[in-house]
């Protein structure tokens, strides 16, 4: 089970995957809902994956940064992202790195883009801002 | 012990036609489907889990968990797969089959399609092949399926490339923004074009509505039952006559046979698990290329040890789908206008006759693409994958953005093939498919020529930008299975006749695309049908 921590890390970095500009970022369109539901159901066998990630991103920003990684600036949170995108760590990491945020990728994308069904996209708000006409 | 006059195993395409023709022949027909009966209010619009991206699941079966296979891939690493996963080649396990959740294209072959080997010549290391019937002995065949099922086409259009009796009883699809733009670029090339033709009533039809033009269409059931396949139309007329008993969660695992070779009937799993038989005087196999094959080789008798038909170690092989070379454009005003099914315009051009490839495509504009869907293969290769930037190609770009693609007719090889493997057990016990080797590589080349006419469209068509890469080698199968039970009139090199029937086993027939000796450039479901049409009405002719 992720802890409070864990999910203080994965809102600021799905954030990071989808920021806000005039329309919602990751956290506020539902996304943490529906990586919530999905930890239950078919992300089940991915959980320890995640926690081990997000762990070692935290460890990576203390290492890059000397800080949390919520609690530094979108810059400096992009900079670290594109590092592990890269595969450039500092730490040691449990879990492939680029693998890792890869997956999260995709798993932010599916909430963010999926039907509000699955518990995220709130509102359909993604299909309104890109302007696919499949709502409720 | 159930008696009949004919079994039929899986409710598909061809076992639907086939149910429909011999129960209205006034055959006792037993129609056995492993999957359930899908219907729209149990079909929620989830966009992670349908049969056109099944990334969590799917709507139309088979079961996750009870149906595994075992794939070998290129590289020659081999897994247990799931039937949403990568490698399983699926194919929907529900009443109608794929028909219940398909795009419904509606595709005749032409006339070279069923003389590949005559056309093209033998080439080292493939088993391309003539058919042993000709596009003239299908064409009444062809005509059935699109007046009794329902096509909607241009008759016109479609007359110029096929000889035809009749026109098409709907209207053609409408032509969208996508299909006007590449009208225009078509026009600039010399290239013509032409409605695609589509099992979806255009126009009230078969007592049922006409289309809404929604934006789910293919992969889902269609919540106005506009969409025609064999649920709503040949099985239903079986099941009218009060003839036909359909049995879902049927899990049939034996055909029964005599010494001689005889088939008495099948044995199957029931919904609660319990072992049923039944006896037929005919048995039609028709659960699509990879579980046909699968049952036939499973039959295992005294007798038959490896199977049946399988005297010449045929069965299995040939497994072959569709390559589907895709080109993406970047158009310089929106060309998404929500007008379901969204596949509109088409070309013929390059599916013969091209100078040192063999075989070629159709190519088309795409269905309407779910986010999810354009997001996993639409981004061009040097966007950032996240961020910002990715946000805002996503908001400028989703309705400017299309693909072109379409089915390459494979090249096929022996080595792509079904076998069992007894190591891996289905939930009930039985030895499943095992799928390996790839497609000739002489596709690849065919694949690579389609891309670049793809993109040659999209250019003339006014893209700013034109993006996507050509395929490389692999096994394919998936919707469009076909060839693992090829048609022939040499036992050696075949496993059914030209009418369908088993070679060995007088009253064994297959009706669907496992006889297939090459697939065509096209979407198959309208030779699939066609020929099961042709099949059920020899049978009903001789029994």
């Amino acid at each position: 089970m992720l802890t409070s921590n864990h999910w203080n890390t994965l809102r600021s970095l799905m954030n990071r995957i989808i920021p806000q500009d005039d329309f919602p970022d990751a956290w506020e369109a539902g996304v943490g809902e529906y990586l919530a539901r999905q930890f239950e159901q078919d992300l089940k066998p991915q959980v320890e994956t995640y926690e081990l990630g997000l762990e070692a991103l935290e460890e990576e920003s203390q290492a890059t940064a000397g800080k949390d990684f919520v609690a530094l600036d979108a810059a400096k949170q992009d900079e670290i992202l594109s590092r592990i995108e890269a595969g450039q760590i500092l730490s040691s990491w449990q879990v492939n790195p680029t693998e890792f945020f890869h997956m999260v990728i995709e798993h932010v994308m599916e909430g963010y883009y999926s039907d509000s069904g699955n518990g995220g996209n709130r509102s359909s708000i993604s299909w309104k801002m890109i302007g696919f006409e499949g709502g409720e | 012990m159930n008696r009949y006059d004919v079994i039929i195993v899986g409710a598909g395409a061809g076992g639907g036609v086939a149910a429909g023709v011999l129960a209205e022949a006034g055959k006792r027909v037993l129609l056995l489907e492993r999957g359930k009966q899908l219907q729209f209010e149990n079909d929620p619009h989830d966009h992670l889990r349908h049969q056109r991206f099944s990334r969590h699941g799917h709507n139309a079966g088979p079961d996750i968990e009870d149906h595994p296979r075992v794939a070998v891939d290129a590289q020659g690493e081999v897994r247990v797969v799931r039937p949403h996963e990568a490698g399983y080649q699926n194919n929907a396990a529900v009443v109608g089959g794929g028909t219940r959740v398909y795009g419904a294209q509606a595709w005749r072959f032409l006339p070279q399609d069923f003389r590949m080997a005559s056309t093209y010549g033998i080439l080292t290391g493939s088993s391309l092949a003539d058919w042993p019937i000709s596009y003239e002995d299908l064409e009444p065949y062809y005509e059935r399926v699109e007046w009794e099922i329902g096509v909607a086409g241009d008759g016109a259009a479609s007359a110029r490339h096929w000889h035809r009796n009749k026109g098409f009883p709907l209207p053609p699809l409408p032509v969208n923004k996508q299909g006007q733009a590449l009208r225009a670029g078509a026009s600039k090339l010399g290239w013509e074009t032409l409605p695609i033709p589509a099992l979806i009533n255009t126009a009230p039809y078969n007592t049922r509505p006409a289309c809404i033009q929604c934006q789910y269409c293919v992969g889902f059931t269609c919540p106005v039952d506009a969409k025609n396949g064999t649920h709503n139309t040949l099985i239903a007329r079986a099941l009218a006559t009060g003839r036909c008993d359909l049995i879902t969660h049927a899990m049939v695992f034996r055909i029964d046979t005599e010494i001689s070779g005889h088939v008495t009937g099948v044995s199957y799993y029931d919904r609660a698990g319990n072992l049923q038989s039944a006896e037929a005087d005919v048995v039609i196999c028709a659960g699509g290329a990879i579980e046909t094959a699968r049952l036939l080789l499973n039959s295992t008798s005294p007798q038959h040890s490896h199977g049946l038909g399988n005297q010449h170690d045929q069965v299995g092989r040939n497994l072959q789908g569709h390559y589907y070379p895709a080109a993406i454009g970047l158009m310089p005003e929106p060309v998404y206008d929500g007008i379901g099914p969204g596949i509109s315009t088409a070309t013929i051009q390059f599916n013969h006759g091209n100078k040192d490839v063999i075989g070629g495509a159709m190519l088309a504009n795409e269905f309407i693409e779910l986010p999810v869907i354009f997001l996993s293969r639409q981004l061009p290769p040097d966007l950032p994958r996240w961020g910002i930037a990715n946000k805002q190609f996503m908001r400028e770009n989703y309705t400017r953005v299309m693909r072109v693609t379409g089915p390459v007719q494979e090249i096929p090889s022996q080595e792509a093939r079904v076998t069992i493997d007894s190591s891996v057990r289905d939930r009930w016990g039985i030895p499943v498919a095992r799928l390996s080797g790839t497609t000739h590589a002489e596709t690849v080349r065919t694949a690579a020529f389609m891309f670049e006419r793809a993109k040659e469209w999209l250019q003339a068509s006014g893209a700013i930008r034109v993006w996507g890469e050509p395929p490389g080698l692999y096994l394919s199968g998936g919707q469009h299975q076909a060839g693992t039970c090829r048609m022939g009139n040499d036992p050696q090199t075949s496993v059914v006749d030209k009418w369908g029937r088993v070679h060995g086993h007088d009253n064994l027939f297959v009706a669907d695309g496992s006889v297939h000796v090459t697939n065509g450039g096209f979407n198959p479901v309208l030779t699939i049908l066609a020929l099961a049409f042709r099949t059920a009405e020899h049978i009903e002719e001789i029994w």
